[in-house]
C-alpha cells in the first residue's frame, strides 16, 4: 500500500462530520470505528444499516449523519443497498443525477447480522458483484438487546446467555474467511484502536469497485463489562495479543498488515475484561486460557510458514 | 400493591436493585413482577425498572405510571426532565434518593408532598454498590420486609458475583437499611387501578398523509446535536493546555463521541454539551495532559461546561 494518503497520525482528518449527541453508551467501540470511517467517507454516502445497536443512532427526529441514511431489517441489508444501488443506477442513466451526485452505498451492520442472519443476504450480494461497501462492527452479541451470545462471541466469553465457569462453549465464526472465499474486491480486518490502518484499508477499500467489505473489532465496555475508558486499550491489545488479525484480502490474497511482534501473551487481553473474569476467579482456569492461547498460536503459525512459501 | 419505580444509569446497577427488592417480596409470600424498562439502556444514560408486588396475582403490565415509591440512585437525574423521575408522582408517593442532600432540601425543591428519604451518597470508590445500598433503603421503608429477607434475596441475586461481592452488597445494603430502620412502614400499598379510571392523553388526530410527507424522514443534518448527552457525565475530562503538546490527533480521534474538536491552532477542545464522560481522552493523551474532576465537584467551582 503505497500509494496510500495516510502515513502518519497527523495525515487522519481533524474534523469529525458525524453528529455528537447519539444515544450509544459512552465508550463504545462501535460508534468510535464508524466516525472514524465517516470522516474519511463524508456525507456522499448512503448508509442501509441492519438493525442493530448503531440503528438507535437515527430515531425520528435525531440523526447524528449528515447524509442519507436507511434503515432496514436485520438480515437483509445487502438486499437494501442493492436497491439502493440499482436506484442510484437507473437515476444516473435517466439523467436525472450527474456522475458527480451519484452516493457510494455502504451497509452498516453489527456481528448478530453479519456473522448470522445477514450472512445468506450478504453472499448473495458478493454472488451479484454489488457494487457496495459494508462495515460491520464487531461486538461479539447481541449488544442491543443485552449482550446475548452471538456466532461472533469467543470462546469461553460470558454473555447474558452463556454464563457458568465455561462461558460460550461454541467457537468465534471466521467470518473474513467466508467473506474472502467469495472472492470479491477487498476484504479487510479494522479495530478503531489503529485509526492508521484503519483509514489505509477504507482507502483501499473505496478505489476498487464490487464488493469491498470491512470487518471491525468493536470493544462494547456494556457488553464485554469494562471501563468505557479502557476501549482503545482493549483494541490494542486485541491486535497485540494476536486474537484480531490486522488483515486484507485483495486480489486473491491475504496479507497481514500488522504482525504483533513480540506478541503478547493471550492473558493480557482477557484479564481486562470481566466476561473472562470466571478464567481468572475464584482460581485460574489454567487449561481455558491454554486452549484459547494454543488457538492464536496455531493461527500464527500457520501464518508464518504461507510467508515462507515461495509464491508461484 | 405495593408499586416501586427504580431511577438510575446505565451501570449504576437500578436493574439489580429491582431484582433484589423482588425477591426479598418473593420470600415474604408476594407475587411479584420485576423489569427494567427496555430502551436506551446506556450506561450512563437514564433508565429505569420497576417492581410491582401484591397479594394476588398481578395482572398489571408494563410501566408503573402511579407509584408508591420512587427510588433515585442518582440525584442529578431528578433535573432531567427526559429521565422522567417525578411522572406520575401521587400526593402519597415516597421518595427515597441517594443524595448528599438533607430530605427537606427535596421536598422544598421539587415541591413534593409525600415521605422523603435520603441515603448518605457512598464514597467515590463504593458508587458502583449504590444499587444494593437503595435496595436495602427502600427493604427498611416497607413494613412487609425484614433485614432477613433482604440478606437472603442479596445472596440469591448477586450469588454469580462470587462470595466476595455479594460480602460486600451485603454490608452496603445492611448499613442503608439500619439508617432508615426507625421509618418502618413510610411507604403504603397503593390500591387497585381499574382500567375505567384511565384517562388518556390529549390525543389530536391528524389527516391521513401521503407517505412522502408522514413516513419519518429527517430532512435536516446532524440534528442529534440538540441531545445533550453532557448530563450523562459524571466524570468530567479537562484539558490543561499548558501540558496539552497539541499533537493534533489522539483525544480527538479516539474519542469515540466526536466531542473533540481540533482548532486551527491545533488545539483540542471539548464539547461539553455532548462529551459522556468515557474518558477514553484521558487514556490515551500522550502528555497526560487531561484529567477527570467530578462533575459536581467542576459545577461547584463554577465551570459552566
Amino acid at each position: 500500500m503505497s500509494e496510500t494518503h495516510y502515513h502518519h497520525l497527523r495525515d487522519l482528518p481533524s474534523r469529525h462530520i458525524l453528529g455528537t449527541g447519539t444515544p450509544m453508551c459512552a465508550g463504545c467501540g462501535g460508534l468510535a470505528t464508524l466516525h472514524q470511517v465517516y470522516d474519511l467517507m463524508g456525507e456522499k454516502c448512503v448508509i442501509v444499516n441492519g438493525a442493530s445497536c448503531l440503528t438507535l443512532l437515527s430515531v425520528y427526529p435525531y440523526t447524528p449523519f449528515r447524509g442519507s441514511w436507511l434503515y432496514t431489517a436485520m438480515a437483509c441489508a445487502p438486499a437494501g443497498a442493492q436497491g439502493v444501488r440499482d436506484g442510484l443506477d437507473i437515476l444516473k442513466k435517466k439523467g436525472r443525477i450527474s456522475e458527480a451526485e451519484d452516493l457510494e452505498v455502504v451497509v452498516l451492520t453489527g456481528d448478530g447480522s453479519a456473522y448470522g442472519m445477514g450472512l445468506s443476504a450478504t453472499s448473495g450480494a458478493m454472488d451479484r458483484n454489488l457494487d457496495f461497501l459494508y462495515l460491520c462492527y464487531d461486538n461479539e452479541g447481541y449488544g442491543n438487546t443485552g449482550q446475548q451470545f452471538s456466532p461472533a462471541t469467543p470462546h469461553a466469553a460470558h454473555t447474558a446467555t452463556s454464563k457458568g465457569p465455561k462461558g460460550y462453549p461454541g467457537y468465534k465464526k471466521d467470518l473474513f474467511g467466508i467473506w474472502a472465499a467469495h472472492q470479491p474486491s477487498y476484504v479487510a480486518t479494522v479495530v478503531a484502536a489503529e485509526p492508521l490502518d484503519l483509514a489505509r484499508k477504507i482507502e483501499r477499500a473505496r478505489s476498487l469497485t464490487g464488493p469491498r467489505l470491512i470487518l471491525a473489532l468493536a470493544p462494547c465496555p456494556t457488553g464485554w463489562d469494562y471501563e468505557p475508558s479502557a476501549t482503545v486499550e482493549i483494541g490494542k491489545l486485541a491486535v497485540q495479543t494476536g486474537i484480531w488479525p490486522l488483515k486484507e484480502y485483495v486480489d486473491g490474497r491475504v496479507v497481514h498488515t500488522k504482525i504483533p511482534h513480540p506478541r503478547l501473551k493471550v492473558e493480557e487481553y482477557l484479564k481486562a475484561q470481566g466476561r473472562f473474569r470466571h478464567l481468572f476467579a475464584p482460581r485460574e482456569n489454567r487449561e481455558m486460557i491454554a486452549e484459547i492461547q494454543a488457538g492464536v498460536d496455531r493461527y500464527w503459525q500457520q501464518v508464518e510458514q504461507e510467508q515462507e512459501q515461495p509464491r508461484s | 400493591m405495593y408499586r416501586i419505580r427504580l431511577h438510575g444509569r446505565g451501570g449504576q446497577g437500578m436493574k439489580t436493585a429491582g431484582r433484589i427488592l423482588g425477591s426479598a417480596f418473593f420470600l415474604a409470600g408476594f407475587e411479584v413482577q420485576d423489569a427494567p424498562r427496555y430502551g436506551a439502556e446506556r450506561r450512563g444514560a437514564p433508565i429505569f425498572a420497576y417492581v410491582r408486588a401484591g397479594r394476588t396475582p398481578i395482572l398489571e403490565r408494563g410501566v408503573i405510571s402511579r407509584p408508591d415509591l420512587i427510588i433515585v440512585a442518582d440525584d442529578h437525574l431528578l433535573a432531567m426532565p427526559g429521565a422522567g423521575v417525578l411522572s406520575g408522582a401521587q400526593p402519597q408517593t415516597a421518595f427515597l434518593i441517594h443524595s448528599h442532600e438533607k430530605p427537606s432540601l427535596w421536598r422544598e425543591r421539587l415541591n413534593l408532598q409525600g415521605p422523603v428519604f435520603t441515603l448518605p451518597g457512598l464514597p467515590e470508590n463504593e458508587l458502583r454498590f449504590r444499587g444494593a445500598a437503595c435496595a436495602g433503603g427502600a427493604a427498611a421503608l416497607i413494613p412487609e420486609l425484614n433485614i432477613d429477607l433482604l440478606a437472603e434475596a442479596v445472596q440469591e441475586e448477586l450469588a454469580p458475583l462470587g462470595p466476595e461481592l455479594v460480602a460486600t452488597n451485603l454490608g452496603v445494603a445492611r448499613m442503608a437499611y439500619a439508617s432508615l430502620a426507625a421509618h418502618r412502614g413510610a411507604v403504603h400499598e397503593g390500591g387497585p387501578v381499574s382500567a375505567g379510571e384511565y384517562t388518556p392523553p390529549g390525543w389530536l388526530t391528524l389527516a391521513c398523509e401521503e407517505p412522502l410527507l408522514s413516513a419519518p424522514a429527517i430532512h435536516a443534518a446532524a440534528t442529534s446535536e440538540l441531545s445533550q448527552t453532557g448530563l450523562w457525565r459524571t466524570e468530567r475530562p479537562i484539558i490543561d493546555g499548558s501540558r496539552c503538546n497539541r499533537c493534533w490527533w489522539l483525544c480527538s480521534t479516539f474519542c469515540p463521541e466526536g466531542a473533540i474538536q481540533v482548532d486551527d491552532e491545533r488545539r483540542p477542545r471539548i464539547d461539553y454539551g455532548h462529551c459522556k464522560g468515557c474518558l477514553v481522552c484521558l487514556a490515551q493523551c500522550p502528555a497526560h495532559a487531561i484529567s477527570a474532576v467530578p462533575e459536581e465537584e467542576a459545577a461547584a467551582q463554577g465551570e459552566t461546561p
